[in-house]
């Protein structure tokens, strides 16, 4: 698949997340639009070593994992129609994903926690791809660096690591609030080989994705990425557009 | 042999046969972990300080089909209280908790080793089951139980106990409480653990006095053991234990009582609301903080008297 065909998908994804965000006004949209080009990447460029039928992919950052519904039931993971449901009740998507969905495989909704138990799922099965998207205001928790140096003292090569640099916390940026840089220096000397890129390039996602190194991606991304008066705004970390306009616009452009 | 050198050296005996059985320690040492260490290597996972990660990265072994066993001092379960919640009981991975030293048998190293109140925060997770055995028959059975019926665990390790309960205690957990006395129906006492020795202590006096007492082992805190039929023939029951009174050993015995509907007398004995910042071992602070056998004692009298 080239890349304006993945960009296509990509587009699809977005426009489906921000009409089921926008339809109720729950959870957190902004953060959902950053990792997008990340999982259409693995999902659907047969370049990379991604199997979905067989790797897992979870969220550290799982308020951001909606992103993934759209793509788990246009694979038939569950029917399409539970997206009109998304955060209703009778309906199975959750604001945070959990194992109860299919494809989703960790309670979510703490931080800095998914990369642990990765970690133990990666030592147990050493010949399954484990990719893990975490964000980067996560790694202000302490226990990330806990897993961090498990995983290199026992060389889980199978946990790939990426994290959605879109820069944002919930109140600002992630170099105001607390310094995270030079984070690829950090990740390099707690793990190993790291490559930062452009998380919205497919180029640059495939070429991290199609090969065992680097086990770090660090992907600069934009938070609310294809909504133009939402993008790298950090006020819209827990704010859904409910104006009329404002939802017309952002369906608009995404279109 | 302690309780926790008796649980490793047995669970590794069944580890031996089984790859899946995995023991996690946080840098605690024990005298039965050598043997783990030299001849089980694979099964062994030594993660450092590190218990939030440690939990985390027992529930992914856990989800990956291990019977993980994690060990670390009892302190310490408040610090990855969250890994537990969340990783554990949230995400239905079951692991056993080997929590060493628990109420004050770390005394004199301080309140931060000391756990004076983790029956009250450990039993508020959903679904997890509690046990403090008060002899050496109990962990053995403890280990067989946890390994054949995986589930999340937390069992509370005594560094010492009163060595008369291996010969007066019992191998039997299936009910969660055993009758360790049975003299008579004017009083009950309950109690659990290290403090099972100085209940024994009061029992005797009482009986010397001419009482008609029953004294009871509740090893089990979670999930509930008490039925309609635990307290039924005693008017008057007295709750012992090492930790303070808010929501511990004895507000189970309550809420036992309250949810079988029935209406008794209860006097707790725990230790004074606040932290104990003071040298002494562990019968030292007991004595110095009315739980010395004849401060019980007293106040048992005082209740029967009312």
């Amino acid at each position: 698949m080239d890349n304006k065909q993945l960009e296509t998908i990509a587009k699809s994804v977005r426009k489906t997340i921000f009409e089921f965000k926008t339809r109720d006004g729950i959870g957190h949209l902004h953060s959902s639009l950053s990792p997008v080009d990340i999982l259409v990447s693995l999902f659907y460029d047969e370049s990379t070593n991604f199997n979905h039928e067989t790797d897992m992919v979870m969220f550290g950052k799982a308020h951001g994992s909606p992103s993934i519904y759209p793509i788990l039931a246009d694979l038939n993971y569950f029917p399409k129609d539970e997206l009109e449901k998304y955060c209703r009740p009778g309906g199975i998507l959750r604001l945070h994903s959990d194992s109860s969905i299919p494809g989703c495989h960790f309670v979510g909704g703490s931080l800095g926690n998914g990369i642990g138990f990765a970690s133990g799922l990666a030592y147990a099965n050493r010949n399954k791809n484990i990719y893990i998207i975490m964000g980067d205001a996560e790694l202000y928790e302490g226990s990330v660096w806990e897993s961090l140096m498990f995983i290199n003292h026992h060389n889980l090569t199978n946990l790939k690591i990426i994290v959605d640099r879109n820069g944002l916390g919930t109140i600002g940026e992630t170099e105001t609030m607390l310094k995270l840089n030079p984070l690829d220096e950090k990740f390099k000397s707690f793990v190993g080989e790291t490559k930062v890129i452009d998380g919205h390039n497919y180029d640059d996602l495939r070429s991290v994705f199609s090969s065992q190194s680097p086990q770090v991606v660090i992907a600069n991304t934009t938070k609310g990425k294809g909504v133009s008066y939402m993008e790298g705004k950090w006020k819209y970390h827990t704010i859904v557009p409910k104006d009329k306009d404002l939802i017309k616009q952002g369906m608009e452009e995404l279109s | 042999m302690t309780q926790r050198d008796t649980f490793i050296s047995e669970l590794f005996e069944i580890a031996k046969k089984d790859k899946d059985v995995i023991l996690i320690s946080v840098d605690m040492g024990a005298s039965a972990l050598d043997r783990w260490r030299d001849e089980l290597p694979e099964q062994f996972i030594w993660t450092g300080i590190s218990e939030q990660h440690s939990i985390n990265l027992a529930a992914g072994l856990s989800e990956a089909g291990k019977k993980v066993y994690l060990y670390f001092m009892a302190a310490w379960s408040a610090r990855c209280f969250e890994q537990i919640r969340y990783s554990c009981s949230m995400a239905k991975n079951p692991i056993t908790i080997l929590s060493n030293g628990v109420a004050l048998g770390y005394a004199p190293a301080g309140p931060a080793h000391e756990t004076n109140e983790d029956i009250a925060y450990m039993r508020s997770l959903i679904d997890v089951e509690i046990h403090s055995p008060a002899n050496i028959q109990m962990v053995k059975s403890l280990v067989k139980e946890s390994y054949e019926n995986q589930k999340l665990r937390y069992i509370r390790l005594e560094r010492k106990y009163d060595l008369r309960f291996d010969e007066l205690g019992s191998d039997d957990i299936s009910q969660g409480l055993n009758v360790i006395k049975n003299q008579g129906d004017e009083l009950c006492i309950v109690s659990y653990g290290y403090m099972l020795g100085r209940a024994l202590d009061v029992f005797n006096k009482l009986i010397s006095d001419g009482h008609k007492v029953t004294l009871i082992d509740m090893f089990k805190m979670k999930p509930n053991p008490i039925t309609s039929d635990t307290f039924i023939n005693f008017n008057k029951i007295v709750t012992i234990e090492e930790q303070t009174l808010s929501g511990g050993f004895g507000s189970i015995i309550l809420e036992g009582l309250c949810d079988n509907k029935l209406t008794k007398k209860v006097l707790r004995l725990g230790l004074p609301e606040k932290y104990i910042f003071e040298n002494g071992d562990r019968d030292y602070h007991l004595n110095n903080n009315g739980l010395s056998v004849s401060s019980i004692h007293q106040s048992i009298i005082e209740f029967i008297d009312e």
